[in-house]
């Protein structure tokens, strides 16, 4: 399993349990993730504290999981980015994406509002 | 997945005497072993790693050898990874049943250690030359068809020299794609995209997006419309509807080129931001588009950029290939890192052939971890 999962409130935090998400992982990322959101969980938080690094083919497979949860009226969110990870979400407009939080508890507190 | 020099084992068995005494001879032969007494932590270990090969014994507690390669079956990747039973017993019927789980061989466990390394050296090779074999069957078969993710060729402008440079990562065909579309005497445009993913997959969907790209850049153009922001819509909207594309993603750079004005219109989909050095104050400007990668949202925020560029103006177009890098401490992405290295090569006469000349670019050809592609434009006198 590349994730490890929790319920917190009413959000379904996911958390990567990869140091290197890259294109070996990212078919299976996605599997795990659009299983998720098949088994009703439509907000999902992935958090990204054990990664390192994340490359292009990872990162296509996150916006694929975004895409099928919006489609059932869910969301995507991601949190603990590290630096480079955080500069590159920016560098390439996923910020504009997804909803990017410093920490759990901020996500949670957006989601109850 | 194969480097040609890499010689990465996987060994596991509940013996950690058989498990250290195999480690140590064949670390002696360059081999780089990783360790799992049980198949549960060998599950673990591929979690993060890809071996070259997978040495293990079947009679194990909990996961039995058996278990073991029946799960590394159901997974596409772990599947593919070469397998071979290593056994204190010679026994038919479970020899029968580990070759029907496509286990590649079977080493007895007091074969002398030359000779297994021998074996192995030999089951690596076999499969580096299969894995060659099928990638120039497959390249033959594109050339045949015409396929094409780079120019043949590179058009010559009025009054702007252009330039590009790709490799691809380890030899494969990747996502990375280019392409000059010259549609009058007074347009010209340049195209870079990444589609996100590796080698053949990225590759092959590379070809859908050029094709929507050429035709999308026509119909504007047929229409009188040479906005760069128009095409990029356009693009965005048949692939967002597209059922199979629209689960792939790809960024996107345009550049229109009116040679009449000497000027450049330029929009961006997820891309990395145009660097612009203006001759004229020996300064680099970042241009950054606004607008999300091909295919996420039906609205892309996409938006362009005009501007004349000046006499000696250079204007570079990259993918993040490029801006990837490995370490002590693991791979990276460092765009700051990328300039800091190409900027004392701008406003220089010959600052392409610098580029290709540049250790950390020519480095990248050989350790890089993506697709790298540079697309290099400068402004001339006419």
């Amino acid at each position: 399993m590349i994730l490890k999962t929790h319920e917190d409130q009413d959000l379904l935090v996911a958390e990567v349990q990869l140091e290197e998400a890259n294109l070996t992982q990212s078919d299976g990322f996605k599997e795990e993730m659009i299983a998720l959101i098949d088994q009703g969980n439509h907000h999902i938080l992935v958090d990204f504290r054990k990664v390192k690094y994340v490359d292009s083919s990872f990162l296509g497979a996150l916006v694929s999981a975004l895409k099928y949860a919006m489609a059932q009226e869910g969301d995507v969110a991601v949190v603990n980015l590290n630096k480079d990870i955080h500069d590159l979400f920016s560098l390439i407009r996923l910020d504009k994406v997804f909803k990017i939080f410093p920490d759990r508890k901020s996500a949670i507190i957006d989601s109850n509002k | 997945m194969l480097n040609t020099d890499s010689k990465k084992i996987l060994l596991v068995d509940d013996n950690r005497l058989v498990l250290a005494l195999m480690s140590k001879a064949l670390s002696k032969e360059g081999f780089e072993c990783l360790k799992a007494d049980s198949a549960l932590e060998a599950i673990e270990i591929l979690k993060d790693k890809i071996p070259d090969l997978i040495l293990s014994d079947y009679e194990m507690p909990e996961m039995d050898g058996f278990q073991f390669r029946a799960y590394l079956m159901l997974d596409a990747v772990l599947k593919n990874i070469p397998f071979i039973f290593l056994t204190s017993i010679s026994d038919e019927t479970l020899m029968a049943k580990g070759l029907s789980l496509k286990a590649i061989d079977y080493i007895l466990k007091d074969t002398p250690v030359h000779v297994v390394v021998s074996k192995i050296n030999n089951l690596l090779q076999t499969v580096r030359e299969q894995h060659q074999q099928s990638i120039r069957e497959l390249s033959g078969i594109a050339q045949a068809l015409n396929l094409r993710a780079i120019p043949k060729e590179i058009p010559k402008l009025k009054g702007f020299m252009l330039d590009f440079w790709h490799k691809s990562y380890q030899n494969y065909p990747g996502g990375d794609f280019i392409d000059f579309i010259v549609i009058d005497e007074r347009y010209a445009c340049v195209v870079l995209g990444d589609v996100m993913g590796k080698k053949w997959g990225a590759w092959f969907f590379s070809f859908s997006f050029l094709s929507y790209i050429r035709a999308a850049v026509r119909l504007c153009v047929f229409d009188g419309d040479y906005s760069t922001a128009s095409i990029l819509k356009k693009i965005n909207k048949v692939i967002y509807h597209d059922p199979v594309l629209s689960d792939i993603l790809s960024t996107l750079s345009i550049i229109m080129i009116d040679q009449q004005e000497g000027s450049i219109t330029y929009s961006g989909a997820g891309d990395l931001p145009l660097l612009h050095y203006i001759a004229k104050e020996k300064k680099l400007e970042l241009v950054k588009s606004t607008g999300l990668l091909l295919g996420v949202f039906q609205e892309g925020l996409y938006t362009e950029h005009s501007f004349k560029p000046g006499l000696g103006d250079q204007l570079i177009l990259i993918t993040d290939g490029i801006i990837d890098y490995e370490n002590e401490s693991g791979k990276m992405s460092d765009h700051n890192l990328f300039i800091k290295i190409i900027e004392p090569l701008l406003g220089v006469e010959d600052t392409f052939k610098q580029f290709q000349k540049n250790i950390f670019i020519t480095q990248k050809s050989k350790e890089q971890i993506d697709d790298c592609s540079i697309i290099f434009i400068q402004k001339e006198a006419i």
